[in-house]
């Protein structure tokens, strides 16, 4: 009955040794390559941030931060709009992804449903969360052109030096003619669009440089001498002089569609980061202790005013978290800006009023590092340590959040 | 005895109002999250609506877009011979991706093996902020790294055998920007798998390299398996390395030597040609987002499921 198993029977002592060494040996070399590999990637951070740091550390220089981009003098480019313009599409961005993200957090985490239907399609929206967050963030750049810049052409097009499109507030067009004053304009009021250049023949209603409104007089080179004084040349212009087309934007200049403008750029990005958002303010909601939620529930205070007064204090620090690591990967995103703003570069100051368009930061490396020049590439690679400065710095806040998050 | 004060003044707020209030406030948060699933429907529309103009036109046809083996689409001078076929684009980004892949996926999966298995507190302190720091690094930069530092280097290697711009290295510098992500999500997966079947191997004479290939690897399967797909689909969706890195001439090949340009390559080409609204051209930027975008979204999707589905889950 007691048939004891062939294997412990018919023991080879040596080929059992071997056997044991053997394994013992595939471990030990199992173990070494895996120490090899983990710090293979220690090694690759520190050959990529030696080698940028090697080839940019010259142009570190007061000329980076406060010049722009020149395409006659690069020796002296620099990259300052970039760093306005980066910052004002990651405040859009932020204005816009922040109430949003943690408005469905909260949503999908405090509000669970009861009936059926709802709890399906909770299911699905979190199912599709997880699916926008692994959509390519060009193919964001592409809904962003279509949907903010162009509005699928619903506006018609913006086309240059016309005013397009559905101009809501905040602009003001005017044909603009030559003074008697040389290099001194006035302004005369545009009333039909459509006309795009204006000929003086009468005295007229008008604005002098400064926009205060003046009557503009109007000199006749056959019937009467030049006017002398310096007041009155200012105010007058020739008989028939032609004024072109000249509109003045106020910073809150609006209009639809949003064209090539930072807006359309920071709301593009918006979409970029919102899974993100909603993710980490998700787990940040979940992290909060279930006693607390329940003791306030039990005080009698409503869902939302647990949510409120409960649930945000406490995951504020979680969600801030997470938001400003969003922001870093907005800050260094540049596939969609590049795709809404399309790849120039030439621009030499930030923007002027909400529809006017913007370079960032890693749309301006990619510009220069795709430059063959060796100016051009050493620019790029200290416009880099500059952007990895900024990264560092949000992520040393995000860092110190988290740690106070932590002591609490 | 005088009443509390707050019972006397009996100041008490209607409820109705409170809960009309309540009310609001719900519909604005669940409105907020339904914007979520109007983007996916955006998304999808957008590229719907935008890829029929583009297989509208008389210049393109349907069957040469899935079959044809040359797109010219800013090579060609004259609209008439422009070439609309995907297959070079595809074939450029596959090459790129399985490089990519090639270096992320065994480097990252034995990382994240030693970091759940053997790693120590202190080198744990030291690699995940490494890790954290490479997966934080713009992708631009890593586009620039690649023609900096990858691309010279390779073709030092082997005598100029490459091109300034080839396959290679930006398959390498996707590949660096995915390993971070295969890394995490699969030292997640494999952190979950209790101690009690580690145990249990060791217990039954395992090595730790068996312990650590033969029962946790394996336990752990559903969770790197869904890394490994998003992380493919990471490298696909990748924009910035390979329009800096892997050229622009669009090639089908199977010689990672050569430039290929892939299809998110050929998106920005497009954007920076500045191709006027509603020309072909401009429509076949979408006719290429479309295709990336299924192949993407289907990993995705496929990942999530996955991970969903087969989740081993020890109570």
């Amino acid at each position: 009955m007691s048939t004891v198993p062939i294997s412990l029977t018919d023991q080879d002592p040596v080929a059992m040794t071997s056997n044991s060494h053997r394994r013992k040996r595939n471990s030990r070399i199992f173990y070494g390559l895996c120490v090899a590999i983990a710090c293979l990637s220690v090694v690759v951070l520190v050959v990529l941030l030696a080698s940028i740091g090697f080839q940019g550390h010259t142009r570190i220089r007061g000329d980076l931060i406060k010049n722009s981009h020149s395409e006659l003098n690069p020796d002296q480019a620099g990259m300052r709009p970039a760093i306005i313009g980066s910052l004002a599409v990651c405040a859009i961005c932020a204005l816009a992804a922040l109430p949003l993200g943690v408005g469905t957090a909260v949503f999908l985490e405090e509000f669970q449903p009861r009936s059926k239907p709802m709890r399906w399609l909770h299911g699905f929206i979190q199912l599709n969360i997880a699916n926008l967050a692994g959509v390519p963030s060009i193919v964001y750049g592409l809904l962003g052109l279509t949907v903010f810049v162009y509005m699928f052409n619903v506006f018609g097009q913006i086309k240059v030096n016309e005013s397009s499109g559905l101009e809501l507030f905040g602009v003001q067009h005017y044909y603009q003619i030559l003074s008697l004053e040389p290099g001194q304009t006035v302004l005369v009021p545009k009333t039909d669009m459509t006309q795009k250049t204006f000929k003086v023949t009468e005295p007229i209603d008008g604005f002098d440089a400064a926009g205060n409104p003046i009557k503009i007089s109007v000199w006749n080179r056959k019937a009467s001498p030049k006017p002398t004084d310096k007041q009155a040349l200012r105010q007058t212009v020739k008989l028939g002089a032609i004024g072109g087309s000249y509109s003045k934007h106020a910073w809150y200049y609006f209009r639809l569609p949003f064209g090539k403008s930072f807006v359309a750029a920071g709301l593009t990005l918006a979409l970029v980061i919102l899974p993100v958002i909603i993710i980490a303010s998700q787990e940040a909601l979940r992290s909060v202790s279930p006693s607390l939620r329940e003791a306030s529930l039990g005080m009698g205070a409503t869902t939302w005013q647990t949510v409120r007064n409960v649930c945000l204090p406490a995951a504020i620090p979680g969600i801030m978290t997470g938001a400003i690591l969003a922001m870093g990967r907005a800050i260094g995103e540049a596939a969609p800006v590049l795709v809404v703003l399309g790849a120039a570069v030439a621009k030499n100051s930030g923007p002027q009023n909400l529809m006017d368009s913007v370079v960032t930061m890693p749309v301006l490396i990619f510009n220069w590092a795709g430059r063959p020049q060796d100016v051009y590439q050493e620019i790029s690679a200290a416009a880099i340590i500059v952007l990895l400065a900024v990264l560092l710095i949000l992520n040393s806040v995000a860092i110190i959040v988290r740690g106070r998050m932590q002591t609490r | 005895m005088p009443l509390p004060a707050a019972l006397a003044k009996r100041e008490f707020r209607s409820t109705t109002a409170s809960q009309l209030w309540e009310r609001c406030i719900v519909g604005s948060l669940a409105l907020c999250s339904l914007l979520t699933i109007l983007i996916t429907v955006g998304i999808v529309l957008m590229l719907v609506t935008q890829s029929w103009q583009f297989f509208q036109s008389e210049y393109v046809d349907v069957k040469e877009f899935f079959s044809g083996s040359e797109w010219t689409a800013l090579q060609a001078k004259e609209l008439e011979n422009a070439k609309f076929g995907i297959w070079p684009l595809l074939s450029g980004t596959l090459r790129v991706t399985f490089i990519a892949m090639g270096i992320a996926l065994p480097l990252g999966l034995i990382t994240a093996i030693y970091l759940s298995e053997f790693a120590s507190h202190r080198i744990r302190s030291i690699l995940k902020p490494t890790l954290e720091v490479i997966a934080g690094v713009p992708t631009v930069v890593l586009g620039y790294f690649a023609i900096l530092a990858i691309s010279p280097a390779l073709q030092f290697l082997t005598g100029g055998a490459f091109d300034t711009f080839n396959a290679t290295s930006a398959g390498i510098a996707v590949g660096i920007l995915c390993l971070p992500m295969v890394c995490s999500l699969s030292e997640d997966a494999m952190r979950a798998v209790p101690d009690s079947l580690r145990e249990g191997a060791y217990g039954l004479g395992c090595t730790p390299f068996e312990t650590a290939v033969k029962v946790v690897v394996p336990a752990a399967l559903s969770g790197i398996v869904s890394a490994f797909l998003l992380a493919f689909s990471r490298a696909v969706g990748e924009t910035m390395v390979v329009a800096l890195a892997a050229g622009t001439r669009a090639t089908a090949t199977f010689d990672p030597t050569q430039q290929s340009q892939t299809m998110t390559g050929f998106i920005v080409e497009m954007i920076k040609s500045e191709n006027e609204y509603g020309t072909v051209q401009y429509y076949s930027l979408y006719a290429v987002a479309i295709t990336l975008f299924v192949i993407t979204f289907g990993m995705t999707l496929l990942g999530q499921l996955i991970r969903r589905r087969f989740q081993e889950s020890y109570q």
